[in-house]
C-alpha cells in the first residue's frame, strides 16, 4: 500500500517541522511543504496527479490567507483541513473542511489522515 | 430688504430668556457624540440668543474653513469650503479674535462676491478656542446694525461651550477607537499565544526526537525556548510591527557576544521583517550560533564570525543575499546526521521568506547562505 501524499502549508517554520513529523509518523508522505501561498499555488498547478490531502494554516502572515489554495484544492477534489490559532475561521466558506485548533496534536491528526486515506 | 423673523419680542423661533437657552444648550452639548450634532445644537442656540437672521457653524480644516452647518432666513454657504485667508471666519480663526462688522460694504476684509447673493448686511464672527481655534460661529443680520455688547458676549459664551463640546467629541472618538483597537489586540494576542504554544510544542517534540539523554534535552530545549522568548521580546518592543533585520541579528547574537563579541562582525542595510519572519530568522540564527559555539568558529580562541547581507538589485524582484561565514574554527566536515538545528537553519527562514537556504560545510568554516526576494515579509524600511 502506498503512502498518503499530503501537502502542508504553514508559515511558522517550527510548527511546520512538527506537523511534517506528525504526518510522517501517521504514515503520510510529505509531497511538499510551503510557507507562502504563491509557491503552493505554483506547485499545485504544475502537478499531473494532485496530492491525496492537504493541511492548511489559515493565516500566512503579511495579511495573506490560504483560501485561494483551498478553492483550487476543492476544484480538484482534494480533501483538506484548516489549522488555525484563531478561535473561529476568519472568513471563507468551506463547510467540508475540518478545522483543527493549534497546537495540533497526534490525536487530532489521526482521523484526518484516515479520511485522506479513505478518499485516496 | 428681507424682514428677519427673529427680532426680539414676539418673533419666530424662540424668545425665552437667553440664560435659559444657554443652560439648555450646555445640557444638550454634554450628551452629543459627533461634531455634526454639536453644530446642530449650537446653531439653534446661537440664533436664538443673538436674535440674528442667520448663523453659521464653521470648522477649521487645515488651511480652509468648512461651512458645516447653518440656520438662516436664506441660504448662506453650507457645505462649502474657502481658504482661511479669504473669509471672515478664517480671519477670526487666524487672529483668534471676535470680528464685529456693522456694514459689510464698509469693511475691506469682506469677500463681497460671496456675500452679494446672500441677505447678509452685518455680522459677528467669534472663534471657538481663541488660543488655537478649531471652529468659528457666525451671526448675520439682514440690515446694517451695530451688534450690542450683550449679543457679542453671549456668542462668546456659546463659543466657549462649543470648545468644550468639541474636545468631548474628540475624546469620545479617541476612546471608541482605543476600545476597538483593544479588542483587535486581544484577538491578535490570542492568536499569537496559540502560535507560540504550537512553536513550543514543536520545539519540545523535535528536541526530544533527537536528544540522546534527558540532560541533553533540557539543555537544548531551554536554549531554544530562551531564543523564542528573546525573539518575542524584540517584537513586543516594536509593538508587533515590522522588526529591523539588524536588530534581529543583534538580538539573536547577544547571548553569544559575551564570550566572543570581538570576533563577531555584523553588517548590512536595514530591512524590515514581519513578526513571523523575524521569529523564523531569530530561531535560525540561534541554531547557527549554538552550533558555532559548540563545534564551530566560536568554540576556540581565534575563530571569527562574519554576518553580512546586501541587496542584489540585478534580480527582479530585488533579492536579499545573506551570509554567515565562520573562519578559524576546527576543521568542518559533513555532519553524520541532520538534526533539528540544521533542518531549521536550511528550511526555516528560507521557507518563511520564499527563498533558498543552504549550509556549506567548507573545511575552513561553516557557511550559511540565504537568498530571498524582497516581499511583504521582508522589505526596505
Amino acid at each position: 500500500m502506498t503512502a498518503v501524499r499530503v501537502i502542508l502549508v504553514e508559515d511558522e517554520p517550527l510548527v511546520a517541522m512538527m506537523m511534517e513529523d506528525l504526518l510522517t509518523d501517521l504514515g503520510c508522505e510529505i509531497a511538499a511543504s510551503f510557507g507562502a501561498l504563491e509557491a503552493a499555488l505554483a506547485w499545485l498547478a504544475a502537478q499531473e496527479t494532485p496530492p491525496d490531502g492537504a493541511l492548511l494554516d489559515v493565516n500566512l502572515g503579511g495579511g495573506e490567507t490560504v483560501f485561494p489554495l483551498a478553492q483550487r484544492l476543492r476544484e480538484q477534489g482534494v480533501p483538506f483541513a484548516f489549522a488555525t490559532g484563531y478561535s473561529t475561521l476568519p472568513s471563507g466558506d468551506y463547510p467540508e473542511a475540518p478545522l483543527l485548533r493549534k497546537p495540533v496534536s497526534h490525536e487530532a491528526l489521526r482521523p484526518l489522515v484516515a479520511a485522506f486515506k479513505a478518499a485516496a | 430688504m428681507l424682514e428677519a423673523p427673529v427680532q426680539g419680542e414676539g418673533a419666530g423661533i424662540d424668545t425665552r430668556d437667553a440664560a435659559f437657552v444657554l443652560v439648555e444648550m450646555i445640557e444638550a452639548l454634554s450628551a452629543v457624540r459627533t461634531i455634526e450634532d454639536v453644530a446642530s445644537v449650537v446653531r439653534i442656540a446661537a440664533r436664538t440668543v443673538s436674535h440674528a437672521d442667520g448663523v453659521t457653524f464653521v470648522l477649521r480644516d487645515g488651511d480652509c474653513c468648512y461651512y458645516l452647518d447653518e440656520l438662516a432666513i436664506g441660504p448662506l454657504w453650507k457645505g462649502r469650503r474657502f481658504p482661511l485667508v479669504q473669509c471672515i471666519s478664517g480671519w477670526a480663526m487666524l487672529n483668534g479674535e471676535t470680528v464685529v462688522i456693522p456694514d459689510i460694504y464698509a469693511d475691506p476684509r469682506i469677500p463681497l462676491d460671496l456675500y452679494r447673493p446672500t441677505f447678509v448686511r452685518s455680522l459677528v464672527m467669534t472663534p471657538v478656542r481663541p488660543g488655537d481655534p478649531v471652529a468659528a460661529i457666525g451671526a448675520y443680520w439682514a440690515r446694517r446694525r451695530e451688534p450690542t455688547d450683550d449679543e457679542v458676549a453671549k456668542l462668546q459664551i456659546i463659543a466657549r461651550a462649543t470648545a468644550t463640546a468639541i474636545a468631548n467629541v474628540q475624546a469620545y472618538a479617541s476612546l471608541s477607537e482605543s476600545l476597538e483597537r483593544r479588542q483587535l489586540l486581544m484577538r491578535e494576542l490570542d492568536h499569537r499565544c496559540k502560535n507560540t504554544l504550537a512553536a513550543v510544542q514543536s520545539i519540545a517534540d523535535q528536541t526530544l526526537r533527537r536528544s540522546a539523554s534527558p540532560a541533553e534535552f533540557v539543555e537544548s530545549f531551554n536554549g531554544r525556548i530562551g531564543a523564542l522568548s528573546r525573539a518575542h521580546e524584540l517584537l513586543t518592543r516594536g509593538a508587533w510591527g515590522p522588526a529591523g533585520l539588524a536588530e534581529v541579528v543583534g538580538q539573536a547574537l547577544t547571548p553569544f557576544c559575551a564570550v566572543a563579541g570581538l570576533r563577531i562582525s555584523v553588517s548590512g542595510p536595514d530591512l524590515g521583517l514581519t513578526p513571523e519572519a523575524a521569529v523564523a530568522m531569530h530561531m535560525t540564527l540561534h541554531e547557527l550560533a549554538v552550533n558555532a559555539t559548540k563545534y564551530g568558529a566560536l568554540s576556540i580562541e581565534g575563530g571569527s564570525l562574519d554576518v553580512a547581507w546586501k541587496l542584489d538589485c540585478d534580480e527582479a524582484p530585488t533579492e536579499l543575499e545573506f551570509q554567515w561565514v565562520e573562519r578559524g574554527g576546527p576543521p568542518v566536515g559533513e555532519p553524520r546526521r541532520r538534526g533539528f538545528g540544521s533542518r531549521l537553519i536550511e528550511t526555516g527562514v528560507a521557507r518563511e521568506l520564499g527563498g533558498q537556504g543552504q549550509m556549506i560545510f567548507d573545511p575552513e568554516g561553516l557557511q550559511f547562505r540565504l537568498r530571498a526576494p524582497l516581499s511583504s515579509r521582508i522589505s526596505r524600511p
